[in-house]
């Protein structure tokens, strides 16, 4: 049952910022993303010192969730930020939800949110924010939706963590694999596996380790679930410094 | 299969699924009791990724092997069939399965299985995975224990509703992707210790597991917590002598 259907999520995407003749951003994932489900918008939140930040917003309601969820405190996309797991709330006029965030809920309903879907960006232990969608009717999204909802925050998951990759390793503008699918959705027990070889073997974050075992498959043009194995079966290693990779 | 085996199978079982418990850890416990009651010799649990997958959470043995023949269920397989159609599906001579199934066929026995029976998950109208046990000799299961079998793969989706006080349609995909995103926190944990201890990938998993065991931790806060911490925090988990050095 091997879906297809990641390419051409990515493929969306990549046509969001061919149009804004920009690099692959989190702004062009909501804007792929509300286009291609049924919702009325998206946006993205990152945890941040107090209640997190907002990296980008498709519409005005969509940027009012995301602020009514900072400010007050409560909502589900701080909800996913502890959890991990998605919030999907098909109806905000559930008596659940109310108990859930009493003040969140009915000011969301004020700006005419009816249903809200928070999903978690990350990654097993990296966790970079969540990707929220709402609509202005209530309705469930089907599991079809809700796996193309899963893939375009794997597609946001892949875009933030590269973009906040500060020492630029193999990510220099055009060169890097940003806007490539990253595999995620041909899991692969061994990308996660190598992931945690890598974070030991060079004393970096699990998120930056990612990074590179990402940013070493694509210098090289493999497959990332290949590289992925040489390094599980101790058959390659990568070195701490970026620019030259060895192999054993 | 005797039933003080299977009484004692259940009360753990039972005792395992208190407020807040780790249900990787759980569905683990589940494939290796699945193993000993039905006189299998490997056991997994696959469940299913609404982006397209089937995806395997916890199996009786972290063999190399017998890991990838879950994984190529993918393509073909028990499992995939069972998932598809929600009925259990037999292969009780693997021999003669070579038709349906060329290549997991092939791999089944070449790892040392001769059958196998893949048992689904289902929950109202939806089939979340499928229970998969191997067999070294060919056979069917027993009526009774194929029944026993299906109540264990039930045990297991009930596992994955940790939270029964709400009916929310929506809380079993959002438990399942839950679940699926812990096995990879501890995959992920597996990488790590295994690169700082020098072990293998089932030893690995091994030491987290009995390290969580033995103060009470659940397995995938405690693989999240090994990830994000420095060794010192971990302070069984680090190397006798210095790491070792490669050229």
């Amino acid at each position: 049952m091997t879906s297809d259907r990641a390419p051409l999520i990515w493929g969306l995407v990549a046509e969001q910022a061919a149009l804004r003749g920009r690099r692959v951003a989190a702004v062009d994932v909501c804007a792929a993303a509300a286009a291609e489900l049924p919702v009325n918008g998206a946006w993205v939140m990152a945890p941040g010192a107090a209640a997190g930040h907002i990296m980008c917003v498709t519409d005005e309601v969509s940027e009012q969730l995301a602020e009514l969820q900072m400010t007050l405190g409560e909502g589900p996309c701080l909800e996913v930020f502890t959890s991990g797991s998605p919030v999907l709330v098909s109806d905000l006029d559930d008596a659940d939800a109310v108990r859930r965030w009493p003040g969140f809920t009915p000011q969301a309903r004020q700006v005419k949110a009816a249903a809200i879907f928070a999903l978690p960006l990350r990654i097993g232990a990296i966790r970079v924010g969540a990707l929220g969608l709402y609509r202005d009717e209530p309705g469930l999204l089907g599991i079809a939706q809700l796996g193309d909802a899963l893939i375009f925050a794997d597609a946001a998951t892949v875009v933030l963590l590269e973009s906040g990759h500060l020492d630029g390793a193999a990510t220099v503008p055009g060169a890097g694999p940003a806007g490539q699918p990253p595999d995620l959705a041909q899991h692969r027990a061994e990308i996660d596996q190598a992931t945690g070889m890598v974070s030991a073997q060079l004393g970096v974050a699990i998120g930056e380790a990612f990074i590179r075992l990402r940013a070493y498959a694509y210098a090289q043009d493999r497959r990332l679930s290949d590289v992925a194995r040489d390094i599980v079966a101790r058959r390659l290693r990568l070195s701490p410094d970026p620019p030259r990779e060895r192999e054993k | 299969m005797d039933g003080e085996q299977l009484a004692d199978a259940f009360v753990e079982l039972a005792d395992t699924m208190v407020a807040d418990f780790d249900v990787i850890d759980f569905l683990h416990l589940l494939t290796e009791r699945s193993v000993q009651l039905l006189d299998a010799a490997a056991a997994g649990v696959l469940l299913a990724d609404p982006r397209g997958q089937l995806r395997l959470v916890a199996a009786s043995t972290e063999a190399a092997r017998v890991l990838e023949l879950f994984q190529l269920q993918n393509d073909q397989g028990p499992c995939l069939d069972c998932f598809r159609t929600g009925q259990p599906v037999a292969a009780p001579d693997l021999t003669a399965a070579q038709q349906t199934w060329p290549q997991f066929a092939v791999a089944a026995r070449e790892a040392g299985f001769a059958a196998v029976h893949a048992l689904p998950m289902r929950l109202r109208m939806q089939v979340v995975g499928g229970l998969n046990l191997f067999r070294a000799t060919p056979g069917s299961f027993a009526h009774q224990d194929l029944r026993l079998g299906q109540a264990l793969a039930d045990v297991a989706t009930i596992g994955l509703l940790q939270q029964r006080s709400t009916r929310r349609s929506e809380i079993l995909n959002e438990q399942l992707q839950g679940a699926l995103n812990s096995r990879v926190i501890i995959e992920q944990a597996k990488g790590k210790l295994a690169e700082r201890l020098g072990l293998e990938m089932d030893q690995a998993f091994a030491v987290l597991r009995g390290y969580a065991r033995d103060r009470n931790l659940r397995l995938s806060d405690m693989a999240q917590g090994f990830i994000d911490g420095t060794p010192a925090d971990f302070p069984g988990l680090t190397p006798p002598r210095p790491s070792r050095t490669r050229t």
